[in-house]
């Protein structure tokens, strides 16, 4: 007997130093905890606009999988030459640590030799996080999509170029490009290939469905290039191969005459049980017949 | 003027006497029973004299409850009729040799209960003279016309299934019962069809009455279920459901199985058979009872389950409606009272005596119609499009004295089927079409010459 009550206790007292443990769990964050994850990047649009971008992440040490999205951090975007600094707006960072900044497609940059853009983007810090800052040289890309059929073929030709400071187009070379159509949650990526003398040339599926027009999205895009950072283009067409059904189909027991299937099925099970009724009935006839001149034996 | 009959009535033995004497002799308490039942037939005759005469506008039913008691009552009749397939196909067929004084009872009450089914459906038209239309303008996509077949067909069955089990018995009848009226004699002559119990009529007798057990099963699960695709065809919440088909035929099943319990007490008591049908057979359906409301149960949670948990929409409302708002009381009486207590009370023993069982299986009857009333009104009050410009009235329904009393009417016309089915032949089978091994090797019945 005591030794079941020291059980019980044993166990009572295991269940409520978990219960314990588990809300100790329940801590202030300690920032010297976590590595802070301060990426810079740029997209140019396919309205020729150009998004910069920081995404700004505490990473815990110990587990990568413990992330904390820094918000409401200022971040300022300069355009940098030399010692030249040039202010092109301020953003603060999403709750999912993302600050951003459009620039319009007429938005003037300061220009090396070489034809980059720099940019850079600075958190100044605050009391309790560090300052941070990152720079990137991007070189200004210029792309064009050009969809139409060819033979009856229909084809996808991307054109991409650089413009100097003479107003020279320059044909790139060696850059991947993505071929993708638009889709409901994401995009879907046709073909990925790259782009040679300036020109990338991709024929069309003949069996992409496309929305209930039958207008699809084409978007090319060149993803994380080290010279051009993210590009994106898109047109809109009616290529899309709708498959519309050739007949409405209708709900065929509301239709004035029942489908012969319906028929069939009844006929054999209705044939199938009255057949018996009327094989009962012919054994019946049969049991009279037999029974005349016949005396009943009973045990009553 | 009325033949008066002297000749007294000689038993051979005294099953005889016990099993035969209510057919000879009619007790007053039988006369004014017949009177009572008349009287109601004759008060609901009235009133469905007004519904003719006035239309359905005498009814409560209007656009949003287009089917009325009379509906529930339909399906409370089929469902009941399905207790003859119970106990005189399943039961004979598993070979449950108790279940015998049964089958007679069962057959007796799914007939009476499948002819007041099929004729409370024309009551609940506004224009009878019309059912023909139902014939000539036959569509046979539509779940009515599945109805009206499936019905006459388990009619025939179940009369056939009747008749066959009786054939040995009104033999017996024609050739014992001297102390009856000559209309009495003629009809067991007529019916007697010369049967004298020879083996070649036996062998045939019991080979079709094998077929016929067999046949009724499929017939009589159709029977429910096309029923239930009345309802699931149409749409309306609580009945877009697949479940809907078992659910009707199990719920059969259990109301069937109380009635019968409840018809049995009902005969013993007054037919004085209490040597016939014993406790033996109380504590088995007892027993049949309990599985048979359990599988109810199951299907109950099924129908009940996903919607409560989702509560969408119309579908919520008439959930709701059913477990908190103003079908609640009835609806707990039906699950409570009808279903889960039965279940408890009939596991232990003195449950399933004659009169505690005869009480349970009353609340279980009740139930049951009750539960055929919770089927049909309140879905139908929650439409999924709801129906514009009608009174705010038409949201409610509460039956008017007309179909009350052609819904007693109904009533009064299955018990007194029953009744008179129990007054002109024995309800406990008598005979039974049996052969000796010597006869069947005689008729070579298994066609084995070397046997």
């Amino acid at each position: 007997m005591k030794g079941k009550i020291f059980k019980l206790t044993y166990i009572a007292s295991f269940i409520t130093s978990l219960l314990i443990s588990i809300n100790c769990g329940a801590q202030e964050i300690d920032v010297s905890n976590y590595r802070m994850l301060y990426n810079f990047s740029t997209v140019k649009q396919h309205d020729n606009s150009r998004v910069l971008e920081v995404s700004f992440i505490a990473r815990n040490k110990k587990s990568k999988k413990d992330k904390i999205p820094v918000f409401d951090a200022e971040i300022d975007f300069f355009n940098i030459l030399n010692d030249k600094e040039v202010l092109l707006g301020t953003s603060k960072t999403s709750k999912e640590g993302i600050a951003q900044l459009t620039l319009p497609e007429n938005q003037s940059y300061l220009t090396d030799e070489e034809g980059y853009f720099n940019f850079k983007a600075v958190f100044e810090g605050t009391a309790g996080l560090d300052g941070e800052e990152e720079e990137l040289a991007i070189k200004d890309i210029f792309i064009e999509l050009y969809l139409s059929e060819i033979d009856s073929v229909k084809t996808v030709l991307v054109k991409a170029f650089t413009i100097d400071s003479l107003r020279v187009e320059t044909p790139v070379e060696e850059v991947d490009i993505i071929i993708s159509i638009g889709g409901m949650l994401s995009k879907m990526t046709l073909e990925e290939g790259y782009i040679e003398n300036g020109e990338y040339e991709f024929e069309f599926p003949t069996d992409i469905p496309g929305d209930v027009n039958g207008d699809l999205t084409v978007y090319s895009i060149i993803d994380d290039h080290k010279e051009f950072g993210n590009v994106n283009k898109k047109e809109t067409i009616n290529w899309g191969v709708f498959h519309k059904q050739d007949k409405k189909e209708n709900n065929k027991l509301w239709s004035d005459a029942a489908p012969i299937w319906m028929y069939v099925v009844l006929t054999f099970m209705l044939v199938g049980v009255w057949a018996n009724y009327i094989y009962t009935i012919i054994n019946l006839f049969k049991i009279k017949k037999e029974g005349v001149n016949l005396e009943l034996e009973s045990k009553v | 003027m009325r033949k008066v009959i002297n000749k007294q009535q000689t038993y051979r033995t005294k099953r005889g006497k016990a099993l035969l004497g209510h057919i000879v002799n009619t007790s007053l308490k039988y006369k004014l029973w017949i009177a009572f039942l008349l009287l109601i037939i004759v008060i609901g005759g009235y009133a469905y004299y007004r519904q003719l005469k006035f239309g359905l506008i005498v009814t409560a039913m209007r656009d949003y409850t287009s089917w009325g008691i009379y509906i529930s009552n339909f399906v409370f009749f089929v469902a009941i009729s399905l207790v003859g397939s119970l106990i005189s196909s399943v039961l004979k067929l598993s070979k449950n040799e108790w279940s015998r004084p049964l089958t007679r009872i069962s057959e007796i009450i799914a007939i009476a209960a499948i002819i007041c089914a099929a004729v409370i459906i024309i009551v609940d038209m506004g224009r009878p003279d019309r059912f023909f239309y139902v014939i000539t303008h036959l569509r046979i996509q539509s779940p009515i016309i599945w109805d009206v077949i499936i019905i006459s067909t388990y009619l025939v069955i179940s009369l056939l299934l009747l008749y066959l089990s009786l054939l040995p018995d009104i033999a017996l009848c024609r050739d014992r019962l001297t102390a009856i009226p000559k209309w009495k004699k003629m009809l067991y002559r007529f019916m007697a069809i010369n049967w004298n119990n020879h083996p070649k009529q036996v062998v045939m007798l019991q080979k079709v009455s094998r077929i016929l057990a067999i046949t009724v099963l499929p017939v009589a699960f159709a029977i429910h279920t096309v029923t239930s695709w009345l309802f699931a065809t149409t749409w309306r919440p609580g009945w877009d459901s697949t479940n809907l088909g078992p659910y009707f035929v199990s719920g059969a099943f259990m109301a069937g199985a109380a009635v019968i319990i409840f018809t049995m007490y009902l005969i013993r008591i007054h037919l004085k058979l209490k040597k016939y049908i014993t406790e033996i057979h109380f504590e088995k359906m007892g027993k049949l009872l309990v599985l048979l409301s359990l599988i109810y149960l199951y299907f109950n949670i099924n129908e009940y389950l996903g919607p409560a948990f989702k509560m969408v929409g119309v579908e919520g409302e008439h959930i709701t409606e059913l477990f908190t708002g103003k079908y609640a009381p009835m609806y707990w009486f039906v699950q409570i009272g009808g279903l889960i207590l039965p279940i408890i009370l009939l596991i232990f023993r003195p449950f399933r005596k004659p009169l505690p069982i005869f009480i349970i299986s009353l609340f279980v009857i009740l139930g049951a119609w009750l539960k055929r009333f919770l089927i049909v009104i309140p879905s139908l009050q929650h439409p999924y499009l709801p129906i514009q410009g009608v009174d705010e009235s038409y949201l409610h329904y509460i039956p008017t004295w007309e179909e009350w009393a052609i819904t007693m009417s109904s009533f009064a016309w299955l018990l007194l089927i029953i009744t008179v089915l129990i007054k002109l032949f024995p309800v406990i089978p008598i005979l039974k079409a049996k052969l000796d091994s010597e006869t069947i090797v005689k008729l070579n019945i298994f066609k084995n010459e070397k046997s």
